[in-house]
Formats: structure tokens, C-alpha cells, sequence
């Protein structure tokens, strides 16, 4: 066996650095997740870029499923933080319900998290992304629709697409129709993929979509104010074990100083270059930590 | 070769120098010249691929002489429609053929429906034909070929090719799947028959005594072509080579096949 | 089990709803293939270059992933786009191959002696046909079209994904909520469905096949000692 192999040296010296970083960070690297969904592959890798940058040592583990297998992973401890939506951690996970004001349901979150499960929020990353009805720049332009409440005049001749889950579930286009008092004159339930495309090429009026979409800008799609604030807010923050702040102190700074740092109108570029341009994220989130 | 002169002025099948090849070139019968009169039964025998079937099957247009000409009634069969000419002409074959999902009624009364007869007169058809050929008509009409003996599925093939009171006979070894006991009988039935109502026939089978039983003339075929023809009381006389191979048979294997 | 039932009985507009719109898309799909596939299969029997052709692009048809046929579908002009008439085009293409190779197989299983009588008594082709090879098929011919009804049954499901509707929605929306209950909502009374016209076809078919045809137990043209 030869000693200078090159494999067997590049082992010995990763297993070397591995165990001279562990001993700095006093521990174990620390495990980024995300959800399975494009701005969540950007959001996992900005928080593990900015941490690298740190000196932090961090295991990538993004598109890791949906909401509750993120969640689940952190409580069981296989994972540390991940970004998540402060309304789909009142409704979703906490399951309650009412009140649409974005300090209060900010407050709720961290208070029940941290009781329940010993995890912390950061602070909010500056952008929303909530459930978003969309339509076409043409139509709103003529039937002159900018909130939800204007399509009561119209809903009843419109097609819309809603997916499984927000046709499922009571808070989903049940509640919306109840909330508004209208229902539009027939509604498909579609795979969330198809959703853009049969926007565009007229085979439904209405979709429902995330506020940050990449598609949205590109397809000349406009998107409707939710102006009875029936979907709570959904502002973007970091989720992350307490343990892992009192075992890595750095990353608490890191978290602070990514508050306010993307808006939404950022969030929406930054999802078009990787989901529409077909960019790599990891590339993307790079170049945009450069030019801030 | 001598042409019978039979019992009618025109021979119900005549064929003159007829041949038949295979798309590759083989002749599977060459050379046929044979007039089958009016009231005449003619059984040509011979060993399996002497071109016995083909020849039937020339009558009929199943399938066209490569070469010569056959006359059915007097007119060519290039110049019959097929179609019509099967429908003037009764084909019994081996296997029967009954069509399963019919009943005896139906399927004796087959070609009479296809030639536009009345219901009625079909069902006084198919009532007194299998009355002749001994089948009740009581008993049998309501039937289901798969309820039937070999015998009796016999009869009726026989049954049906007659219905619509065809003058030519056509039949391809149609006893031959019967056990000997049935088969004797219904050789005698059939004789009486088909003299009875003075049809012409042109029957194939590869067994001479059946041949002696049934014909008034038996014709021997070899490799296509018509060797012998003679009477059937002096066929034993014959001295062609082949007509006497077929003639040891009668003591020699006697009763193996029959 | 008790939630199904729970479920199911608070929700049963909805349910006889997408159990109607499932029907609709098989019934369609099938009727289209029997008119597209019987014809097709006959003619088969008839030309060699047309039966190689037909029973090869139906195969190929159905190697293709359903999902992945609904999704060829979508763009093409006037027969696609997301909704029904995608969904049914797509079954009607897999429910083709088995009744256009029962078809054929059906009349090709007749016992050659029966077509030689019947050509030699006087048939035409067209009689032929009508009253020989298709009454002897039948039975054949109806078993295709039972297994293409239990495929279509099953692939329906997957119309719910481009908006078809049908008892897949439940399933989609029980999926994506992680809701057990719901995904049976929507399989079980499909797998009842598909039950149901299994049997049903399967004892028309028997009763269709008489004795002696193909598929049917005796013969009737091999002679039988008196």
C-alpha cells in the first residue's frame, strides 16, 4: 500500500481539518434543512453560505420534504434551522386560528415554540410569502380587478385552479369563499406544476400561487390584494434549536444580520433566475451576496 | 379417358386439361379431364397430396385453375360469381363445420336465409330435410352442434348442404372422422339419398372401399393428375399400377382405417 | 375504517360527484376505444402490414408511463390542454391495446374449419363477419374490454393531476395533507368500481362465449363416438 496515494491523503487530511473544526466549533457541524420547494433551496443555502462565511461548519441537507418533515427533523434534533413561514406555523402546525396581524402571530410563534419545543426564531428575513391570487395583467386591466374583493363582480363566470392542498383544507378556498362571500363558476383542482401554464394559455381565469413565484413577473401576471386580510401573514424567518445557539454563539449574529435583508420583490428576482433561467441556486445566492 | 355421357344432356362439373401450381411453381394437379353427369356420383380416391381436395376446391372457386378451364352447369367458373356459384353448390367437408352459437334449425336453414327465403319456408325446409337424412326434426332442430354426436353432426352437414336444393354435391372425406359402425350407415343413407333426389356429386376420399360403396364412377388421382377412371363394379379390373396399389388395400389393410 | 365511512357519508354529494365524474371518463374513454379498436382488430385479421402495425403501436402505447402520457397530452392544440378531454384521449389510448389484441385474437381463435364452411357455402365477406366472426368472438372481444375498463378505472385516478376531476382528487388532496382517510375516500370507492365491472363484464363475456367458440371449453368439430 502506498502512503502517498493521493486518495488516502486527501481522507487523512479532510478527517484531520474535520476534527480541528469540530474541536473550534466545539462540536458537531451544523445541519441546514429546507422545504422542497424552489426559494427554499435559495433560503437553505443563503443561511449556509453565511454561516460558511463565518467559520461555521455546516452540513447541507436542503429540499428535505414539506413543511412538517422540516419541523419534525428539528425537533428530533436531525437538523438545526430552516426557514419557515410564521402563518404556516400558526395554522399549520399550531393549528389555531384567527387574528391577521403579523406582530401577534410573530409573538404566538415564538412563545409556544419555545415552550413546547425549545426552538427559536430569528428575525424576520424582510420578505412575505403568502398564498397569492393571480391573474392575468390582460384581465385585470379590463374587468379592473387589484383586490379579491373585485372578482365578487366576476367570479361567477371564471374557471379557477387551486391545488390538493388548498382545496383540502378549511383554510384553504373553503374559507376564502366564506371570507368573501363568493365562489367562482367552476373550479379545477390541478397539480401545482400545471398551474402556470394553464393560467397562461387561458384554460383557467384564476390561480393560486405563492407571492414570491419567479413565474410571476415573467408571465405578465398580477397579483390580487388581500384586502380582508384573510390569509394570516406569512412572513419568512429562521427556525432554529437553542442548543445549537448556545453550542455555536456566531450564529446568532449570522441570523441578526440577515434581518430585513431581502424584500419581496428580491425574493421574487432571485426565485425567477433559479426556477425560470434555470440557474443553479447555490450560484445565484452567491453572486447576490456579493453585490450587497 | 372416356367422358360419361350421364343421365342429364349437360354434365353438372366438367374439367378440360384443368391445372393447378402453388405460387412457387409446384403442380399440385395437372392435366385434368373429367365430365361428372347430372344424376352421377363421382368419388375420386387417392393417397393424401394427390390433389384430390384441390380439385374439389376448383369447382367451387375456393380457389382458380392456374391453367384449363372448369364448367359448372355449363358456364366457367371465371364467368360465375363466386359467391353464387357456392350458393348453388352443397360443400360438405370433414370437419363439419357447424357453427356452434346456432342451432341445428339455424344452421341447416344457413343458405336458404342467405338466398332471402321467407322464415316460413326455410323452417318447412329444415323440418323435412332432417327428417330425410334421420334426424327427428322434433328432436333435433332445437339442438346445439356441441350436443350432437360425430354421427349426427354428420347428418346434419349433409342436411345443410342440401337445403337450398343445390344440383352438385361437393364433399371433402366427409366421413372420415366417423367410427366404422356410424360410418357404414350413413354411406348407405347418403347412397339413397343423393339418388333419391338425383343429385350430381363429386366426393374425395382416400378409401376405396367408401369409394366402391358411394360411386358410380371412382377416379384415381396420383401426384395431380386423374390416372384411371372406372365404373365401380369393373374398378377391381382395372390394371393401372395405382389403382391396384389402392385395390391391395382392401384385403391387405383391411378394417385398420375403414 | 369507521373514519372512512364517516368521512364518506359527511361528504357524500361531493363523493357521488367525483364518482360521477369518473365514470364519465371511463365510459367515454372505452366507448372510444371499443368503436376505434374493434374495427382496428378486425382489420388486422385481414392484413398482415395492419396487424403488425396496429398491435405494435398499441404496445408502445402502452409502455408509456400514464402520468407521463397526460403530460405529452397537455400541449398538444384542440385535444389537449389541462381538463377532461386530455384525460379521455389518454385512456382511450391505453384502453386500446387490449380490445384491439382481444379482437384480433378472437377471430383468429375461430376453428378454421368454420370459416371454410362458411366461405363455401356462399358467404361474403361482410356475412362472414357478421355472422360467423363476430358472434363466435364475442366473448373474447368483451373480456378486452373488461380489462381495459379495470386499466381505465385505475389510470382515472390520475386525471385529477390536470384537472379532469374523478375520485382522484381525493386522493391528490389526501396525499398532499398526509390524510389517510381522505386518499381512501378516493381508492376505495375506485377499487369498488373497478370490482364491480370486472364482474359484471366477466360474466358477460362467459355468457357470450358459446360452446365451441375460442376461449370456450369443448369443441364442437372434433367428432365425438356416438
Amino acid at each position: 500500500m502506498r502512503s502517498t496515494h493521493p486518495t488516502w491523503r486527501a481522507t487523512a487530511v479532510g478527517v484531520a481539518l474535520g476534527i480541528a473544526l469540530a474541536a473550534c466549533g466545539g462540536g458537531g457541524p451544523v445541519v441546514v434543512a429546507s422545504k422542497n420547494f424552489v426559494e427554499q433551496d435559495i433560503l437553505g443555502e443563503l443561511l449556509a453560505q453565511e454561516l460558511e462565511a463565518t467559520g461555521v461548519p455546516v452540513e447541507r441537507r436542503l429540499h428535505l420534504g414539506g413543511t412538517f418533515v422540516c419541523h419534525n427533523a428539528l425537533v428530533e434534533g436531525e437538523a438545526d434551522v430552516y426557514v419557515e413561514y410564521t402563518g404556516t406555523a400558526y395554522t399549520a402546525i399550531l393549528e389555531r386560528t384567527g387574528t391577521a396581524d403579523p406582530d401577534s402571530v410573530l409573538l404566538v410563534v415564538e412563545s409556544e415554540y419555545a415552550d413546547r419545543w425549545d426552538l427559536a426564531w430569528g428575525p424576520p428575513l424582510g420578505f412575505e410569502n403568502t398564498f397569492a391570487l393571480v391573474v392575468r395583467n390582460a384581465d385585470a386591466e379590463s374587468l379592473e380587478l387589484a383586490t379579491i374583493s373585485d372578482l365578487a363582480r366576476v367570479a361567477p363566470s371564471m374557471t379557477a385552479g387551486f391545488g390538493p392542498e388548498f382545496m383540502a383544507r378549511e383554510d384553504g378556498y373553503a374559507g376564502l369563499a366564506r371570507a368573501y362571500g363568493f365562489e367562482f363558476g367552476d373550479v379545477r383542482q390541478l397539480e401545482l406544476g400545471l398551474m402556470y401554464r394553464a393560467l397562461e394559455e387561458g384554460q383557467i381565469d384564476v390561480a393560486v400561487a405563492n407571492s414570491t413565484d419567479g413565474q410571476i413577473a415573467g408571465l405578465d401576471l398580477v397579483v390580487l390584494r388581500d384586502d380582508r386580510q384573510y390569509f394570516p401573514p406569512y412572513q419568512a424567518a429562521p427556525v432554529v434549536r437553542r442548543e445549537i445557539l448556545e453550542r455555536h454563539p456566531a450564529v446568532w449574529e449570522v441570523l441578526v444580520g440577515l434581518e430585513g435583508a431581502l424584500d419581496d420583490v428580491t425574493m421574487r428576482e432571485l426565485n425567477h433566475q433559479v426556477a425560470v433561467e434555470g440557474r443553479d441556486a447555490a450560484a445565484v445566492v452567491r453572486a447576490w451576496r456579493e453585490s450587497r | 379417358m372416356t367422358y360419361s355421357e350421364g343421365n342429364r344432356e349437360r354434365s353438372a362439373v366438367e374439367f378440360e386439361g384443368v391445372g393447378y401450381a402453388l405460387p412457387d411453381g409446384r403442380w399440385i394437379v395437372r392435366g385434368l379431364s373429367l365430365a361428372v353427369g347430372g344424376r352421377e356420383t363421382v368419388v375420386l380416391v387417392g393417397r393424401s397430396g394427390a390433389g384430390k381436395t384441390t380439385a374439389l376446391k376448383l369447382v367451387n372457386r375456393l380457389l382458380d385453375p392456374s391453367e384449363g378451364r372448369v364448367e359448372v352447369g355449363g358456364t366457367s367458373t371465371q364467368e360465375w360469381d363466386p359467391v353464387a356459384l357456392r350458393r348453388c353448390t352443397g360443400w360438405v367437408i370433414q370437419e363439419v363445420g357447424l357453427f356452434p352459437h346456432l342451432s341445428v334449425r339455424r344452421n341447416v336453414g344457413l343458405v336458404p336465409e342467405l338466398l332471402g327465403w321467407e322464415r316460413e319456408r326455410i323452417d318447412a325446409r329444415v323440418h323435412e330435410l332432417l327428417n330425410l337424412v334421420g334426424l327427428p326434426a322434433v328432436e333435433f332442430a332445437a339442438r346445439r352442434p356441441h350436443q350432437l354426436s360425430g354421427g349426427e353432426r354428420q347428418r346434419v352437414g349433409v342436411a345443410r348442404a342440401l337445403a337450398a336444393d343445390p344440383p352438385l354435391l361437393l364433399l371433402d372425406e366427409p366421413f372420415g372422422a366417423l367410427d366404422p359402425i356410424t360410418r357404414a350407415e350413413i354411406q348407405r343413407e347418403f347412397r339413397d339419398l343423393v339418388h333419391r333426389l338425383g343429385k350430381a356429386a363429386l366426393f374425395v376420399t382416400h378409401d376405396l372401399r367408401e369409394a366402391l360403396a358411394l360411386g358410380d364412377r371412382v377416379g384415381v388421382m396420383a401426384a395431380g393428375r386423374l390416372v384411371a377412371i372406372e365404373p365401380a363394379g369393373r374398378f377391381l379390373e382395372c390394371e393401372h399400377p395405382e389403382a391396384r396399389a389402392l385395390a391391395a388395400t382392401l384385403n391387405g389393410g383391411a378394417g385398420r382405417d375403414g | 375504517m369507521g373514519d372512512l365511512i364517516r368521512y364518506l357519508s359527511a361528504n357524500r354529494g361531493q363523493v357521488v360527484s367525483l364518482f360521477g365524474e369518473h365514470l364519465v371518463l371511463v365510459g367515454i374513454a372505452v366507448g372510444a376505444a371499443v368503436a376505434i379498436g374493434v374495427p382496428l382488430g378486425i382489420l388486422a385479421t385481414r392484413d398482415r402490414r395492419i396487424e403488425v402495425g396496429v398491435l405494435g403501436v398499441t404496445n408502445v402505447l402502452q409502455t408509456i408511463p400514464s402520468l407521463a402520457l397526460f403530460g405529452f397530452l397537455i400541449p398538444v392544440p384542440l385535444l389537449g390542454g389541462i381538463g377532461a378531454s386530455t384525460a379521455i384521449v389518454a385512456l382511450t389510448l391505453y384502453a386500446l391495446l387490449p380490445i384491439v389484441r382481444n379482437t384480433h385474437a378472437g377471430i383468429r381463435g375461430i376453428e378454421p374449419a368454420l370459416t371454410e364452411a362458411a366461405r363455401g357455402m356462399g358467404m361474403t365477406d361482410r356475412q362472414l363477419l357478421a355472422r360467423v366472426e363476430l358472434p363466435l368472438a364475442a366473448g373474447v372481444i368483451v373480456a378486452g374490454i373488461r380489462i381495459a375498463t379495470v386499466i381505465s378505472i385505475g389510470i382515472a385516478t390520475i386525471a385529477a393531476a390536470i384537472g379532469a376531476g374523478g375520485l382522484g382528487v381525493y386522493i391528490f388532496q389526501g396525499l398532499a395533507m398526509v390524510n389517510d382517510t381522505v386518499i381512501l375516500a378516493g381508492a376505495v370507492p375506485a377499487a369498488l368500481l373497478a370490482l364491480t365491472a370486472d364482474g359484471i363484464l366477466g360474466w358477460l363475456a362467459r355468457r357470450l362465449t358459446p360452446p365451441g367458440a375460442p376461449g370456450a371449453r369443448s369443441a364442437t368439430t372434433a367428432a365425438r363416438p356416438t
